[in-house]
């Protein structure tokens, strides 16, 4: 046994031996200055695509494009569907095995890792981009440069239940931070209600409800010179954040997937969450409580601000982009151009509910009349996404452990936001 | 089954001879056999060198550098970086905190798992008589249920207010605890989770081992007047130990890999507590650190390594 | 088989392992039930045992939304070649191992071994690239031929044979039989449990791989039953439970039946254990 160990302890060093190179200064990518790609042909182009994407946007995406290939007959599309369990895996091993797809849907928190490897081609100048809502354009600018278009995009709101704050004597849901959390508590002295407010207590994504509450009390993460958690903002916000969970407005250890539960027998009347939530809370008032009119029961609510900043969330969502490596430049982009035509958003909303990234699709009336959807639309205005860095999953990960250490053991916001950016440092911003 | 029946094809030979003579001690039929040896190897270890070895060597490699996923395209333009990354881990709280979650969850899980693994295939081999493949393929469920339906279904069985396990505990006087929720007991909910997981492939291969134990030495030995317990541990164990190594090193690799449990559970929390070695070395390969997740797994390597050698040593049998 | 033990002095075993038994198979029966649901149903609090409105939507919906006929050929030619040649070749290699002199023998032991103990996930980046810079990227051959022989395979099959009499070998040569005629004529006969064994679990293993199939199958061409199911199953914000409990039971449908026909040969390969 010993023996074999021997042998590939050598092999290892012969390699070793064999690559006596080091990297190239400037030799990783992000050094170049800010660039638009060059203009792409829309007219008479042919081709043949290879199309990723993920989830049900992968299942219904076929349907769509058949509409696209009848307007341009010499383009051939074809759409894998990739599951999202490790689809960024998938992702990563392609680019470096030089196997990527022409056109894929990618998401937002992936853009600066993915032109970090140098695998997207920037979005030409004849995309207008001035369409799209700013903070779902700026999630594909990595170091300046756009590489791709929003595709669709979803916001995260406050879910509250009417006939709860009604019985507790609340007229509207207050604007204002320090008054939301009240309002929150004063719903647990009415009878069914077990917790003001059911709010992520850390772990993986807990970022995606904390830093709304952050960035509406002027709070930020990163500037132009890196990483800025430990701001007295970024504190008070945190400390914020963990009062609910000290003042047991919110429930610490919440048992996994129960939010819709909870929400709809009354037991938690509030929770923050995003467009999708709207079917699953009243599917399941439907099916388990035969409650046809839940949805009457309901509303949605922006995310509450302090210190006079205006309300912001976190825009989530998807991105089109196009790989370097493509033989048909032309043709991806034409396709990207069309998915982003706002009657093709339109009737992509029809074909999934994804909501359009092109502010005019929403003058639709499909979109207008539904009230809900409209506040949804009103808050994509003003929200925004964490820096396109391509550490940015890591930091993120960091962030959310300290977020359940404040939420479980009440470690203060400033040693939570201190250790988070100094691991934050240490990891870097990857430019 | 179709086995190699044939004779040697004659180009097999070459070069064979000359080495031979020069080692006159060797026996009649010795060449014979290091040729039969070599082809019966042969098919193995060429698609062992191409898929397996071959790939080892780059990520050993890789553990030396400081290669990040942006990298990957032009492997050879990265720094070396010597021993860097391994001292990185050395000096990482959160691996040092998933190394002791990852060595408490194997020497509790494995000697567990075997136990009970092993008494399950006895009694199905020679305690009873009838239902044997009913209990043996119900006991075998476990392992091929998917690892999400069984996930949805442990943790509504542990659920603090609803769950079965605190309503029986509740029976008895006892207030259980919030199982998956409580840094203390999420480790040993894990732990039980992972033993009813995979018992059933432990049993299987104590079942085949068992099937080479002769009934006749069995017998004479009850003639004897042995009793079971005697039987078991003087004729069963004796013969069984080439399968008691082999499941106790492949359980103890697999168990040092831990890793579908808590990421479909508890996803390495509350506070890190369930959060494994292999757990966070696949978070740093998904954050594109490569040589940093490359240095951790041969850390774990090695580890395993130590751990299998211990078991040769105790568990071998001497090779002639 | 054994010493024939009577029924009825025997009853508390029975008891306790059929007790056992109702604590493992709880949580499959669960998802079986939890096929025919309604989505709303699984995520009720607390959960129900028995469907209130038993439905087949969840297998309509599998079926009309999945090409299932070609992700199961894909899944099952791979189990099947993966399960094939991991019997043939690591059978091979255990009996050199254990009933042969050769040199190298102890360097061969040594790397199968020490493979078996590096970590999946560290190899899986260069392994990919190796099998991209062999054009075997959506391809069968690409989701099957870094499997075909595995360490375990031959550990399980080396410490097999060990506990097998060597007289049975050492006659044979005597008799004059070549080395590969009494591999093929005297051991392998012997091998059933082992094989059984080895068949199970590498057919199993094979059918429920994920990462591998995800990664190497670009297009839905090369799809295997686990990528196709994460495809329906799970979306960026919900799991459709109903849908993955279906998927999980149609599944697992193929590998409890290799299992019942595998049980057999546990049985023969005691029958044929000759001379002890």
């Amino acid at each position: 046994m010993r023996r074999s160990y021997l042998f590939i302890a050598l092999t290892a060093s012969t390699a070793l031996a064999l690559t006596g190179c080091g990297r190239d200064s400037g030799g990783s990518g992000g050094e170049a200055a800010p660039t638009t790609g060059a203009a792409v042909a829309t007219e008479g182009v042919s081709g043949s695509l290879d199309v990723w994407a993920m989830g049900a946007e992968g299942e219904k995406l076929p349907d769509l494009v058949k509409e696209f290939t009848a307007d341009h007959p010499d383009i051939k599309v074809n759409v894998t569907a990739v599951p999202w369990d490790s689809a960024h895996d998938k992702f990563v091993n392609s680019i470096t095995a030089g196997t990527t797809p022409d056109v894929a849907m990618v998401g937002t928190t992936w853009m600066g890792e993915f032109a970090g490897m140098d695998a997207l081609d920037p979005t030409p100048g004849t995309i207008d981009t001035s369409k799209f809502f700013e903070g779902g354009h700026n999630t594909t600018v990595v170091d300046g440069t756009s590489y791709g278009v929003p595709w669709y995009v979803e916001t995260r709101m406050v879910y509250y239940r009417t006939d709860v704050l009604n019985d507790a004597g609340v007229e509207e849901v207050p604007t204002d931070q320090d008054a939301f959390k009240d309002m929150a508590a004063s719903l647990q002295d009415t009878k069914d209600v077990k917790w003001g407010i059911s709010l992520q207590p850390g772990q993986t994504g807990s970022w995606q409800t904390v830093l709304p509450f952050a960035w509406s009390r002027g709070a930020s993460i990163a500037d132009d010179n890196g990483w800025t958690f430990d701001t007295p903002e970024m504190v008070k916000a945190v400390d914020y954040y963990g009062s609910f969970f000290a003042d047991k407005i919110a429930d610490p250890n919440p048992p996994q997937g129960q939010t819709e539960a909870d929400f709809v027998s009354g037991k938690v009347p509030m929770f923050v969450s995003g467009p999708w939530m709207r079917t699953i809370v009243e599917d399941f008032a439907k099916q388990n409580k035969g409650d046809d009119s839940f949805a009457e029961r309901y509303d949605v609510a922006p995310i509450p601000s302090a210190d006079g900043a205006e309300s912001s969330s976190f825009i989530g969502g998807s991105n089109l982009a196009v790989f370097k490596n493509t033989e048909s430049r032309d043709a991806a982009w034409t396709l990207v151009d069309w998915l982003t035509q706002p009657d093709t958003q339109v009737k992509w909303f029809e074909l999934t509910t994804d909501l359009p990234s092109v502010q005019s699709a929403w003058e639709d009336p499909k979109l207008s009349s539904d009230e809900k959807l409209a506040k949804f639309g009103t808050a994509l205005q003003t929200a925004q996404a964490p820096p396109s860095f391509s550490t940015w999953e890591q930091v993120a990960e960091a962030f959310d452990g300290e977020i359940e250490k404040v939420a479980k053991q009440g470690l203060s916001g400033a040693d939570a936001m201190e250790a988070t950016q100094s691991q934050a440092e240490s990891i870097g911003t990857g430019q | 089954m179709a086995a190699p029946t044939t004779t040697p094809p004659s180009q097999q030979g070459r070069g064979k001879h000359k080495a031979t003579s020069s080692r006159s001690s060797r026996p009649p039929g010795a060449v014979r056999e290091e040729r039969a040896g070599w082809i019966l190897t042969l098919p193995f270890l060429l698609l062992f060198l191409v898929f397996t070895a071959w790939p080892v060597v780059q990520s050993v490699f890789f553990s030396f550098t400081d290669i990040h996923n942006r990298d990957l395209r032009t492997p050879f333009a990265v720094n070396f970086v010597a021993f860097d990354q391994y001292t990185k881990a050395f000096a990482d709280p959160q691996f040092q905190h998933a190394a002791f979650n990852t060595a408490y969850f194997v020497v509790v899980g494995v000697p567990l798992t075997m136990a009970i693994a092993l008494a399950a295939a006895v009694v199905l081999n020679s305690g009873i008589s009838k239902f044997r493949s009913v209990f043996r393929l119900g006991f075998y469920t476990p392992v091929i249920t998917s690892i999400v339906a069984v996930a949805v279904v442990w943790r509504f069985l542990l659920n603090p207010e609803s769950g079965l396990v605190n309503t029986v505990l509740a029976w008895v006087g006892i207030d259980g605890p919030n199982w998956l929720g409580s840094t203390t007991w999420a480790m040993p909910s894990l732990i039980a989770m992972a033993t009813w997981r995979n018992f059933g492939t432990a049993m299987i291969i104590f079942l085949a081992g068992l099937q080479a134990v002769p009934i006749m030495l069995h017998e004479a030995a009850a003639i004897d007047g042995a009793n079971a317990w005697q039987r078991f541990v003087n004729v069963t164990l004796p013969i069984l130990r080439p399968t008691i190594l082999f499941v106790s090193v492949t359980t103890a690799i697999g168990y040092l890999q831990f890793f579908e449990e808590p990421f479909v559970m508890t996803q390495g929390g509350p506070l890190d507590s369930t959060l494994s070695a292999s757990m966070y070395t696949y978070q740093q390969f998904s954050f594109g650190n490569y040589g940093y997740a490359a240095a951790l797994s041969y850390l774990i390597f090695v580890v395993i390594v130590i751990v299998t050698v211990v078991q040769f040593r105790f568990l071998s049998e001497r090779e002639d | 088989m054994t010493r024939e033990t009577s029924f009825r002095s025997r009853w508390w075993l029975y008891l306790l392992l059929t007790i056992a038994l109702i604590v493992v198979i709880t949580p499959f029966v669960w998802m079986v039930l939890g096929s025919v649901k309604t989505n709303a149903e699984l995520r009720q609090v607390p959960p129900t045992w028995l469907p209130e409105h038993p439905t087949l939507d969840n297998y309509t919906s599998l079926f009309s939304r999945l090409s299932f006929g070609r992700y199961f050929f894909n899944s099952t030619l791979v189990a099947v070649v993966v399960t094939a040649s991991n019997l043939i070749f690591c059978s091979m290699v255990g009996y050199a191992l254990v009933m042969l002199n050769f040199r190298g023998k102890k360097v061969i032991f040594g790397l199968i071994i020490g493979t078996l103990m590096i970590p999946g996930v560290v190899t899986f980046v260069p392994l990919f690239v190796l099998v991209a810079n062999l054009g075997l990227v959506d391809t069968l051959p690409g989701l099957f031929l870094p499997f075909l022989v595995a360490p375990f395979g031959v550990f399980l099959m080396r410490q097999f044979i060990m506990s097998l009499p060597r007289d049975l070998v050492e006659a044979a040569r005597i008799d004059g039989a070549g080395e590969l005629a009494i591999f093929g004529r005297v051991i392998l006969p012997l091998l059933g449990p082992a094989m059984a064994t080895l068949g199970i679990l590498t057919f199993l293993g094979s059918w429920n791989n994920f990462l591998w199939p995800l990664v190497v199958a670009q297009t839905e061409n090369t799809y295997t039953l686990p990528v196709a199911l994460a495809l329906v199953s799970t979306g960026q914000n919900q799991t459709e439970y109903g849908l993955l409990m279906a998927g999980a039971t149609v599944v697992v449908l193929p590998v409890l039946i290799v299992f019942l026909l595998f049980q057999k040969r546990f049985i023969q390969g005691i029958a044929t254990t000759g001379m002890k």
